[in-house]
């Protein structure tokens, strides 16, 4: 299904999405994050890229598994699977879209992971094509996406200046586009080579390059036990940062809260981990198979573009750049891929 | 809906063993199902075995599939969770969650001398396999157990050895000299060189100490068995134990699906990561 939307009826399509929760990027505190949109609210699609992925609506930072009490002295344990309200996304950028799929297998390979899919289900993703690219960090391009791929998206619109074209790309986003029907105009004339100029444009500015991607797993594989992995890493905090905002990076943590230490009460956390952290691979006798920083970024860079590749046939990072800009002390995971293809 | 795998079951500590004592104690733990829900595993998996209000750990089950009523696991004294396991009472529930990983490929092994290479509570993932040799018998050639720990008094299921005497040849060590001690004095894989196994048509299974691994492995190797021959365990930190959280990957694999049972000639081809 392909529509036109006049920008001003934008808030019109939004409004008849009222019995589903509609987030969209908007700024506050000097940056671009999804919030959640009342009805009868404008939305602002002129966001560069949201400093938080969508990965957060379906893995969110810190979920309880379930609660857990002493009855007679036998353990009762409550499950907390959560049954969201069907949720529209709006102005999701490609390159997030893109991770969208990847998070999918992993949730989904070998067990299926419940908590995922109660909120992945209801979850519909309305796309925004990048006119230009948003930060001197993209590489959508050169990880095999486009600065308007479809690829995990429910919908994609194209900002046409006056209007947006509007594409259904899935069942639930043909889905949401019908419910906002009178919202939309045909597609008319031109309107479709218009879309392809665009679409060509985006595409021709330059990106943060990456070489032949098909040679980058043998380079990593080769350069295993490279210093090279050592001097990149020295300046690294661990802080995390390149993992939290990654739209498809998913380790996590479990662990028990005790809500009261007299009845044992409590609840069992799943939270956000991070690959960078010295504990994350630590032994309790102490014994760490990955205890330098050095073999940490190699951890995190082999995983998305060694391991995810020789598992599932395809990267996982769709160059959004958010580890490159966001990292405080500029650990680059291009530079590194280059210093490692060398 | 699918089953919540976060989700554990319910077990009740019905028989507690203490096999060692000291700052990192093992004891053994008889788990019963209460609720009847229980599940079926295979030689070498594990299970996810929580405290509720510490945590959960993964430990191998270390009874054979063979018996239904119950499991055994021997846990060593470590940190959080593990310190609740010795600190629990019969009666006590714990959860319980699995069965994870892969397992022996007992099947493949038919007809063949089974040598088993143990230290410490290393023997724990390698006992189910042993169990169900023995009650296979007539599947496989001569069955020999190697078996080490520091003192007479630190080896583990002692009084399950005395019955493997009759279907199987036991070769218990300490590692240090002991008044009257029958077996040999010395480290495991010194053991080993001494009684000298055939590597013809045998398959040898170690597990132990990551540097009783090592040593057990090089010398096998100087005993002419070739890597495929040759089959071992890892461990490394989980949380989830079914390939999500990310961190117990040795390359492309995450241990808790792939392993932890590896043979030597496929953990060569694997980055050391463990
Ligand atoms: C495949 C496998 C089989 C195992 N089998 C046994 C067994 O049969 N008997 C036994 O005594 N121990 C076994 N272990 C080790 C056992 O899981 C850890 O000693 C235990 O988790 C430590 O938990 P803790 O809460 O006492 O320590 P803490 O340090 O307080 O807890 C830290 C948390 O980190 C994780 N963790 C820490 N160290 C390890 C580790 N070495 N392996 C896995 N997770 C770890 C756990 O999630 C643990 O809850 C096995 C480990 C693996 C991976
Ligand atoms: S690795 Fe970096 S660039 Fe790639 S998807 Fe993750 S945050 Fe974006
Ligand atoms: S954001 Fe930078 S400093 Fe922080 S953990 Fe990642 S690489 Fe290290
Ligand atoms: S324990 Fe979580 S991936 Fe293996």
């Amino acid at each position: 299904m392909e529509k036109i939307l006049n920008q001003e009826k934008l808030r019109e399509w939004v409004d008849m999405l009222d019995d589903c929760e509609v987030y969209a990027p908007a700024f506050a505190d000097s940056v671009w994050n999804f919030a959640r949109i009342e009805a009868g609210t404008d939305i602002d699609l002129s966001h560069t890229n949201t400093i938080g992925s969508v990965k957060e609506f379906v893995f969110p930072q810190r979920e309880v598994f379930f609660r857990f009490e002493k009855k007679d002295g036998v353990p009762v344990l409550t499950p907390t699977l959560p049954d969201p309200k069907p949720t529209v996304v709006f102005g999701v950028r490609p390159c997030d879209g893109r991770g969208m799929p990847r998070n999918d297998t992993v949730f989904n390979k070998e067990f299926v992971d419940p908590y995922y899919w109660a909120r992945r289900d209801k979850l519909t993703l309305i796309g925004l094509a990048c006119n230009l690219p948003h930060s001197p960090n993209c590489f959508c391009q050169s990880v095999g996406g486009s600065p308007h791929s479809e690829d995990g998206l429910d919908v994609l619109m194209t900002d046409l200046g006056d209007r947006f074209h509007v594409k259904g790309i899935t069942v639930k986003g043909v889905e949401a586009m019908e419910r906002g029907r009178d919202a939309f105009d045909a597609v008319r004339d031109g309107d479709q080579a218009e879309v392809e100029k665009v679409h060509d444009t985006s595409r021709s500015f330059p990106q943060r390059p990456l070489g032949n991607l098909d040679a980058i797993p043998e380079a990593i594989r080769e350069n295993f036990d490279s210093p090279l992995w050592a001097d990149m890493a020295q300046h690294c905090i661990g802080c995390g940062i390149c993992t939290f905002l990654c739209p498809t990076c998913h380790c996590f943590d479990i662990n028990d809260e005790v809500i009261s230490p007299t009845t044992g009460e409590g609840e069992r956390v799943r939270t956000w981990d991070n690959c960078q952290f010295p504990d994350f691979t630590m032994h309790t006798s102490g014994h760490n198979p990955r205890a330098d920083l050095g073999s940490r970024l190699r951890q995190r860079v082999s995983h998305k573009f060694l391991y995810f590749v020789e598992n599932h046939k395809t990267q996982q990072c769709t160059g959004c750049g958010r580890c490159i800009t966001e990292c405080p002390v500029g650990i680059d995971i291009v530079a590194v891929l280059e210093r490692v293809s060398q | 809906m699918t089953d919540n795998l976060y989700l554990p079951k319910i077990g009740r500590i019905v028989g507690i063993d203490e096999e060692t004592q000291g700052a990192r104690a093992i004891k053994t733990f008889k788990v019963e199902f209460p609720n009847d829900d229980g599940f079926e595993h295979d030689c070498g998996q594990c299970a996810m075995l929580s405290m509720f209000g510490k945590g959960e750990s993964m430990i191998s089950i270390a009874s054979s599939p063979l018996v239904k009523e119950y499991k055994q696991f021997s846990i060593m004294k470590m940190g959080r969770v593990t310190s609740a396991f010795h600190a629990a009472k019969i009666g006590d529930f714990i959860g319980i969650r699995g069965p994870y990983g892969n397992q022996f490929p007992l099947n493949d092994w038919k007809g063949r001398d089974l040598v088993f290479i143990g230290g410490g509570v290393g023997l724990a993932p390698i006992w189910p396999v042993i169990q169900t040799a023995v009650a296979r018998r007539g599947d496989f050639g001569k069955i020999t157990v190697f078996y080490g720990a520091r003192t007479s008094s630190d080896i583990m299921y002692e009084a399950d050895f005395e019955k493997l005497k009759a279907s199987a040849e036991v070769q218990l060590s300490v590692d240090a000299p002991e008044e009257g001690w029958p077996g040999y004095t010395g480290f495991v894989p010194a053991n080993l060189m001494d009684k000298a196994p055939s590597p013809d048509n045998a398959i040898a299974i170690t597990c132990g100490p990551p540097i009783m691994i090592k040593f057990v492995i090089q010398n096998l190797q100087a005993l002419g068995f070739a890597d495929e021959q040759i089959y071992t365990t890892i461990e490394n930190k989980m949380k989830c134990g079914v390939g999500k959280c990310g961190r117990c990957n040795v390359g492309k694999d995450y241990v808790c699906v792939k392993g932890p049972v590896y043979s030597w000639a496929e953990l060569k081809s694997l980055p050391q990561e463990y």
